[in-house]
């Protein structure tokens, strides 16, 4: 190992000071949000730079007693568990079945699956709602769940295929070989060997529907089905805007996913490698 | 090694090599398996994108009444004659291109830094270091795209934003500069992405190119230009493609947020656009028509993005 040069550690230290800022500048937004909804209205707008005097909680305690964060939460649970529920379950099936057992048409199905990956959203939403409407779900979660699952669809498949694709086929061979039906290969074998992969895609469709605002929006207009998204807009009217409240429901929105994320930190890099 | 080559192998010769004998049992599982995601794709995917069509010939308000009336072209001849629908594209594609161009500068300017000091960093400070710096840049990434905006409309909020406290000013930025401070908060929500991306594409580069770069005396710049760009030009592109396509269809959320496409039709992005018409001012019929171009550049984006990707297999 060669020594450093003055000149080399002078310009690691510059690097990692510049690095060192960038991640300081990336995180302030949210830490400055989390501040920020600690602070009374007063605090808030005399001394915008200070620290609050004391944690204002009432914030946060606005959000249920005002802002039916309570019900707003349940029905955000209630979304994400059905999206994963059903991007899991069907995304996966499908991905297999294109992986292993190819059908004639089963290439063009894909590529057209995997199209719709790019279609906007908002352009969906519009037949959706009349949809919706006909089959008599709006303020219903299960529309949202159902909109927010299609759209999350082609990116399960998306990142599921390959990933079956790269699973070694000799195991899946002795399983049938034994006696498994091929449906029993996919679940015994399979599924178990590709948890890695399932756990990313649920992650995925997990903070795509946790965080989904265009479809409650849409589809929700009363308490009794509306998410934390849609609910957080409540606090900004037309002629007011409940900064604290608005924090603070946004720190609260945004902590599940932060957890989650940390914790899982290597699968959601993985989905961000595989899910381009 | 050896096994990894034998599936790439098993795979040209056809995914179901193995099983060939039992062709038909085959078939049928692989459309027994894919049935239920095809049906529900097709249900609430390829039908309302169908009737969605069907609607852009039609007048359809539903306040007004219940009826759908045949109106010809005339929701397309509004469409190519409307100032706010032009304008709106105009918008989009600005925001599209200079909102990508941001994510990517940064994106391999940090992506760049991060590898080398992983790369370098031997001591624990080092990898403790680099650790915490990821976990930084997860943030963004992670975060609520509402709960983003909301954070960068109180840090640009001219009484109380802590931008306006240090500069000393009272610019209300998402009215004065409205474009601007959206591509901001799009660009920090997104560039994340990036940014994870190149980094892994800079790792894998092949360690020793480094050493005989250094070897031949080049310096810090040089290997950037001829050893590290060239080597992730394939993921940049592809990477690119995706953002620009992803930012073109999908930017929604953040304007909603922030300038709800104001002010006056300054940041109506073109989602934006298809959603107010048909949910404020109830007129299904246009923002079919607007819904059904939107379908066809995002089909066609789709396509030409995964020819690009099986051409670089990034």
């Amino acid at each position: 190992m060669i020594a450093f040069s003055r000149a080399e550690r002078i310009s690691r230290a510059l690097r990692a000071g510049l690095l060192i800022i960038a991640a300081v500048g990336i995180v302030m937004p949210i830490l400055w949000m989390v501040i920020g909804s600690l602070k009374t209205e007063t605090e808030l707008f005399s001394s915008p730079l200070a620290l609050p005097a004391a944690p204002a909680w009432a914030n946060y305690a606005s959000l249920f007693q005002q802002f039916h964060f309570g019900i707003a939460t349940l029905n955000s649970v209630e979304i994400s568990l059905g999206v994963v529920v059903i991007s899991v379950l069907l995304g996966g099936m499908a991905a297999y079945g294109f992986s292993r057992y190819p059908f004639r048409g089963s290439r063009l199905l894909l590529s057209g699956l995997l199209i719709t990956r790019m279609v906007t959203p908002a352009a969906l939403v519009v037949p959706l709602y009349l949809i919706m409407n006909a089959l008599g779900l709006l303020n219903n979660v299960i529309s949202i769940i159902l909109g927010v699952g299609v759209l999350n669809l082609p990116l399960v498949v998306w990142i599921l295929r390959p990933f079956f694709d790269a699973l070694p086929r000799e195991v899946e061979e002795a399983g049938l070989l034994d006696g498994l039906s091929p449906f029993g290969v996919f679940w015994r074998i399979a599924v178990p060997l590709a948890a890695p992969g399932l756990l990313t895609v649920a992650l995925l469709s997990f903070i795509a529907a946790w965080t989904d605002l265009l479809f409650p929006i849409s589809f929700s207009t009363t308490v009794d089905a509306t998410p934390l998204t849609a609910q957080l807009l409540q606090m900004q009217t037309g002629y007011k805007i409940y900064w604290g409240s608005l924090m603070a429901g946004g720190i609260y929105l945004t902590l599940p996913t932060l957890v989650v994320s940390f914790a899982l930190q290597k699968y959601l890099v993985r989905g961000m490698r595989l899910g381009y | 090694m050896s096994s990894r080559r034998q599936v790439r192998g098993d795979r040209s010769r056809g995914p179901a090599a193995g099983f060939l004998t039992w062709n038909r049992r085959v078939q049928l599982t692989g459309i027994g398996l894919t049935l239920p995601a095809l049906v529900f794709a097709f249900a609430l995917m390829v039908y309302p994108v169908a009737n969605v069509v069907f609607l852009s010939f039609h007048q359809y308000s539903p306040l007004r009444s219940a009826q759908t009336t045949d109106a010809g072209i005339s929701n397309y001849a509004w469409l190519a004659a409307s100032d706010i629908v032009r304008h709106s594209i105009g918008v989009t594609v600005v925001f599209t291109v200079v909102s990508v161009a941001i994510e990517m500068g940064v994106g391999i300017v940090l992506a760049t830094l991060l590898a080398k000091l992983v790369v370098e960093s031997r001591q624990l400070f080092g990898r403790v270091l680099s650790r915490a710096l990821l976990s930084c840049f997860i943030v963004p990434f992670a975060a609520p795209p509402i709960a983003g905006a909301i954070a960068w409309k109180m840090l640009l909020h001219p009484q109380f934003g802590p931008v306006d406290a240090i500069l000393r000013s009272d610019i209300a930025w998402f009215s004065q500069f409205p474009l601007a401070s959206v591509i901001a908060a799009d660009a920090w929500k997104t560039t994340p992405f990036v940014l994870f991306l190149l980094f892994a594409a800079i790792l894998s580069i092949d360690p020793d190119q480094y050493e005989a770069a250094r070897l031949d005396g080049a310096n810090g710049w040089q290997e950037f230009r001829f050893l590290t760009l060239p080597s992730i030009m394939p993921v940049l592109a592809v990477v690119a493609a995706f953002r620009a396509v992803d930012a073109f269809t999908k930017i929604f959320d953040v304007v909603f947020v922030t300038t709800g496409g104001g002010p006056g039709n300054d940041t109506q992005v073109f989602p934006l656009l298809i959603w107010r018409t048909a949910f404020d001012f109830l007129n299904f019929g246009q923002a079919s028509a607007l819904a059904v171009v939107a379908v066809l550049v995002s089909a066609a984006l789709g396509a030409a993005l995964l020819a690009v990707r099986r051409l670089s297999p990034a």
